[in-house]
C-alpha cells in the first residue's frame, strides 16, 4: 500500500493548483454548453416530421419567384429558401449571373385553369452552375406535390358526389425510435459520459515524462518505493480525479433532466473503462523520451481508442449486433437506455477492460523498471519486445 | 532579415515536428472519410439514389401472399421495394425490426383499408416510408377515381394536375458535384467545407502555444527576447511560418475538395476569412502561452479554448433560431458556407465580415501588448 503515498502527493499537488481548478471549472462550463446545445438540437429535430442530421442553415439556397397570384410563393419553404418575388425579365439576368439558384414562373391565371380542369404548367429555370440546385429542386418538388394533392382533391370533390367516393383508410404504426434521434440521444449522452476519460491524458504524460524531462526521476526511483508503487500511485491519482470529474458530470446530467437509468452502474462501468485508458497512456508516457513523442503516441492511440468505443456503439444502434458489446460504450448506452441486459453481455466488455488494464499496467511497470528507459539511452522497440519475450542479445566474444 | 532568420528557424522546428506532420496526414483521412460518409448517408436516405445504385435489396417489406398481382402490390413493385410474401402474417410481424423494414396489411374489398407497420429505427426507414407513401397515395387516388367511373384520360389529368418544366441554363459551366442531391449538398457545404478549411488553424494555435511554452521550458525564451528585434517582429517571426503552413493546407484542402467533386467558389473571399479566423486562433494561442507555466497547462487550456471556439463556429450551422438569424450571419463559418456554395459574389455580403475583422484585430492587438509586457518582466 506504499503506492498510496505517491497517490496522496500527486492528488495534493493537483488539487491545490489554482490552474487545475480553473481548468475543471472551464470543463464544467463546456459540459453546460454541450447540454444546452444538445437540448436545443433535440428540440429542433423532434419538431420536424422528417428527422435528419443535416445542417439547418436558413436561406441556404435562393429562388426568384414570378408569381402575381401568390399561387406558389406562399407554399415554398421560407426556412431553407431565400425567396424573392421578382419580375420574370429581371430574374433571368440574375440567374445567368449566378445571383440566384433558380426562378420559378407561375402561370398567369392558375385559379381559372383549376376551375376549368386544365393542367397547370410551371416553369423552373435552374442555374446548372450552382451546386445548391438540388436543394431548390427538392423544395420545389415538395411544394408542388402538396399543391397537386390539394388540386386533385378539389377536382375529385367537384366530379364525384361524396357518397360515391371510396377512400381507403391508411394507418401507419411506428415501432422503435428514429435512427438519427437514437444516434443523437444515445451517442451524445455516451460521449458526454466518456469525455472526462480523455481529458486527463496530459496529466499522466506530465507525471511520468515530466519526471524524465525535469530530471527528477532519479529522486523518485531512489526513494524506498518499488517501481510498481510509483507507476500505480501516479496513475491511481489520475483515476481518482477522473472518478470525481465523472461523478460531477453524471450528477449534473441527472439534475439537468437527462434520462440516465441505473446511474450507479453507468458510473461504475465508465470508471472501469478509465483504467485501461490510463494504463495505455501510462505505457506511452513511460516509453516516450519527451513530451512531443508522448503527444504523437497519445494522438494516435486516442484516435484508435475513441474509434474502438464509438464504432461498435454506432453499429449497435443501427444493427443490434451482439458483437458490438465488445465496446464498454455500447454496454453503458444499453444500461442508461434501460435495456434488459443479461450477465453474458457484461462478460465481453468487462473481460476486455480487465485484460487491457492488466497488460498495459504490467508493460508500463516493466518499462519503468528499465534504467535505460528512464535515464537513457532508450533501446529500440524491437530490442524491448525481444527482452519482454526473454530473447537475449547475442554477445560477440 | 532578422525576421527571416527567426521564421526559418521556426519553420524548421515545425517541419521536424512529427506530431504536426502526422496531423497533416490525419486531415487528409478526415476529408476522405467525411466525403465518403456524406455519400453513403445520401444514398441511404434518398430513394432515387437507392434505385440508381440498385441498392434496393435492403428495402424489405412484408406483405400477404394473397395480395399478389393486386394493384397495391404492383404500385409497391413500381417503387422498387423488395417485397417478401408471407402466407402467415404473424411470421411477418416477428421479422419486423430484424429482417423487414415494414409490414403491409390490406383489408378485403371493397374497403381495402391499409395498415403499414414500420421499424423507424432501421437506417432505410426514411427511403422505405417515402416509397410506401408514394405507392399508397397512387393506389388511393386510382381507387377513388375508378370507383366513380371516370375515364382513363381524366384520371391521368387528375393524377398529375401540375407539370413542372425544368429548364437549365449555364450548361457550359455545369457544377461538377460528386453527388447532385439535396442531402449531400447540405451536409458537405453546410458543415464539412468550413470544418475542413479551418482545421489547419486549430492545429496552428496548438503548435504556436507549444513553440512559446517550449522555449520557456527549455529556458531559451529569455535568449530570444534578448535578441535585438522588436516584440512585434518576434511575434511575426514566430507566427509567420505556422500561419503560412496553415494557409497552404487550407488552400490545398479547398483544391482537393474541388477535385473530389465539391466545387469551391469565391476562393479569394474564403482565403480572406481564413486569414482573419487564423489570426484570431493563433493570437489566442500566443495569449494562452503568456498565461501558463508548462506544456501541460498550455495543452489543457488550448484544448478547452478550441472546444469553445468549435461551439461558436460550428453550432450556428445546425441552429434554427429565426430571431437570431441576422446575428448568425456574422459568424464567419456561416459566411464561408454561403461563399463556398455561390457561383457569384455579392460585395454587400462583406459587411458580415466586419465583426470577425474587428475581433481578430482586437485579439492580435492584445497579443502584441501582452507579449511586450511579458518581455518587460522577463528582461
Amino acid at each position: 500500500m506504499r503506492f498510496l503515498k505517491i497517490t496522496k502527493w500527486e492528488l495534493k499537488n493537483t488539487l491545490s493548483s489554482k490552474k487545475f481548478i480553473t481548468i475543471i471549472i472551464l470543463q464544467f462550463g463546456l459540459l453546460i454548453l454541450m447540454m444546452s446545445f444538445f437540448n436545443m438540437f433535440i428540440g429542433s429535430i423532434e419538431s420536424e416530421d422528417g428527422i435528419s442530421l443535416s445542417p439547418s442553415l436558413s436561406k441556404f439556397a435562393s429562388i426568384d419567384v414570378s408569381d402575381n397570384n401568390s399561387f406558389i410563393i406562399t407554399n415554398l419553404n421560407k426556412e431553407v429558401l431565400d425567396i424573392r418575388l421578382v419580375d420574370y425579365n429581371n430574374s433571368l439576368k440574375r440567374l445567368r449571373d449566378g445571383k440566384t439558384t433558380a426562378i420559378i414562373v407561375s402561370p398567369e391565371n392558375p385559379r381559372e385553369k383549376i376551375e376549368s380542369f386544365q393542367t397547370i404548367n410551371i416553369d423552373l429555370y435552374i442555374n446548372s452552375e450552382d451546386p445548391k440546385q438540388s436543394v431548390v429542386l427538392n423544395e420545389v418538388n415538395s411544394t408542388l406535390e402538396a399543391l397537386s394533392t390539394s388540386i386533385s382533391d378539389e377536382w375529385i370533390n367537384s366530379l364525384i358526389p361524396p357518397e360515391k367516393i371510396v377512400d381507403p383508410e391508411v394507418k401507419e404504426e411506428k415501432k422503435g425510435e428514429f435512427l438519427p434521434l437514437q444516434i443523437i440521444k444515445k451517442m451524445m449522452i455516451a460521449i458526454l459520459l466518456f469525455l472526462p476519460l480523455f481529458l486527463f491524458g496530459n496529466m499522466v504524460v506530465d507525471s511520468i515524462v515530466g519526471e524524465k524531462e525535469r530530471k527528477t526521476g532519479e529522486i523518485i526511483i531512489a526513494m524506498p518505493l518499488s517501481h510498481s508503487d510509483i507507476i500505480m500511485g501516479k496513475n491511481l491519482a489520475i483515476i481518482l480525479i477522473i472518478a470525481l470529474q465523472t461523478a460531477i458530470w453524471i450528477i449534473t446530467l441527472l439534475i439537468a433532466g437527462f434520462n440516465i437509468k441505473n446511474p450507479q452502474l453507468v458510473y461504475l462501468i465508465v470508471l472501469l473503462t478509465s483504467v485501461p485508458i490510463i494504463g495505455i497512456t501510462s505505457v506511452i508516457a513511460t516509453y516516450s523520451k519527451n513530451y512531443k513523442e508522448a503527444e504523437i503516441g497519445l494522438s494516435l492511440v486516442y484516435i484508435i481508442m475513441v474509434g474502438f468505443l464509438i464504432i461498435p456503439a454506432l453499429a449497435y444502434i443501427s444493427t443490434r449486433s451482439l458483437s458490438s458489446n465488445i465496446s464498454p460504450m455500447t454496454l453503458v448506452m444499453r444500461i442508461f437506455s434501460g435495456e434488459a441486459i443479461s450477465g453474458v453481455d457484461f462478460i465481453i466488455p468487462i473481460f476486455s477492460i480487465l485484460m487491457v488494464s492488466l497488460i498495459s499496467f504490467w508493460t508500463s511497470i516493466k518499462l519503468f523498471k528499465r534504467d535505460d528507459m528512464v535515464f537513457g539511452p532508450r533501446p529500440n522497440l524491437i530490442r524491448i519486445i525481444m527482452d519482454f519475450l526473454g530473447i537475449k542479445k547475442r554477445e560477440f566474444k | 532579415m532578422k525576421l527571416m532568420v527567426l521564421s526559418k528557424k521556426e519553420a524548421q522546428d515545425i517541419l521536424t515536428n512529427k506530431i504536426y506532420i502526422l496531423l497533416v496526414f490525419v486531415q487528409i483521412f478526415i476529408i476522405f472519410g467525411a466525403l465518403g460518409l456524406g455519400m453513403v448517408s445520401s444514398v441511404v436516405t434518398d430513394p432515387g439514389l437507392l434505385d440508381k445504385y440498385g441498392a434496393t435489396s435492403s428495402l424489405k417489406v412484408g406483405i400477404s401472399e394473397d395480395l399478389k398481382n393486386t394493384s397495391i402490390v404492383n404500385n409497391l413493385k413500381d417503387q422498387n421495394l423488395n417485397l417478401v410474401f408471407f402466407k402467415d402474417m404473424e411470421e411477418a410481424d416477428k421479422q419486423l425490426g430484424s429482417q423487414l423494414v415494414a409490414v403491409i396489411r390490406v383489408s378485403p374489398p371493397p374497403e381495402e383499408n391499409i395498415l403499414f407497420q414500420s421499424d423507424t429505427s432501421n437506417p432505410f426507414y426514411p427511403a422505405v416510408s417515402e416509397k410506401i407513401n408514394s405507392a399508397v397515395d397512387k393506389f388511393k387516388l386510382e381507387k377513388k377515381l375508378k370507383s366513380a367511373g371516370i375515364s382513363e384520360d381524366l384520371i391521368e389529368k387528375i393524377e398529375n394536375p401540375i407539370i413542372l418544366n425544368k429548364i437549365t441554363i449555364n450548361n457550359d459551366n455545369l457544377s461538377d458535384l460528386a453527388m447532385n442531391t439535396s442531402y449531400f449538398v447540405e451536409i458537405i457545404y453546410g458543415f464539412i467545407v468550413p470544418f475542413v478549411l479551418l482545421l489547419p488553424f486549430f492545429l496552428a494555435s496548438n503548435i504556436v502555444t507549444d513553440s512559446i511554452v517550449g522555449e520557456r521550458e527549455r529556458k531559451t525564451f529569455e535568449i530570444l527576447l534578448m535578441a535585438p528585434v522588436s516584440s512585434s517582429m518576434v511575434i511575426i517571426g514566430k507566427i509567420l511560418p505556422i500561419f503560412s503552413f496553415a494557409m497552404i493546407q487550407g488552400i490545398t484542402w479547398a483544391i482537393l475538395l474541388d477535385i473530389l467533386g465539391v466545387p469551391i467558389y469565391n476562393l479569394f473571399i474564403l482565403i480572406l476569412i481564413m486569414i482573419l479566423v487564423g489570426l484570431a486562433f493563433i493570437g489566442f494561442g500566443i495569449l494562452i502561452s503568456m498565461f501558463v507555466d508548462s506544456t501541460k497547462e498550455a495543452n489543457s487550456a488550448i484544448t478547452l479554448t478550441l472546444m469553445f471556439a468549435s461551439f461558436i463556429l460550428f453550432i450556428p450551422l445546425f441552429m434554427k433560431v429565426p430571431y437570431f438569424e441576422s446575428i448568425l450571419n456574422f459568424i464567419p463559418t456561416v459566411l464561408m458556407v454561403k461563399m463556398a456554395s455561390s457561383p457569384s459574389f455579392e460585395p454587400s455580403s462583406m459587411i458580415y465580415l466586419i465583426p470577425t475583422f474587428l475581433l481578430s484585430t482586437l485579439i492580435f492587438g492584445l497579443t502584441v501588448r501582452y507579449f511586450r509586457h511579458e518581455r518587460a518582466i522577463r528582461l
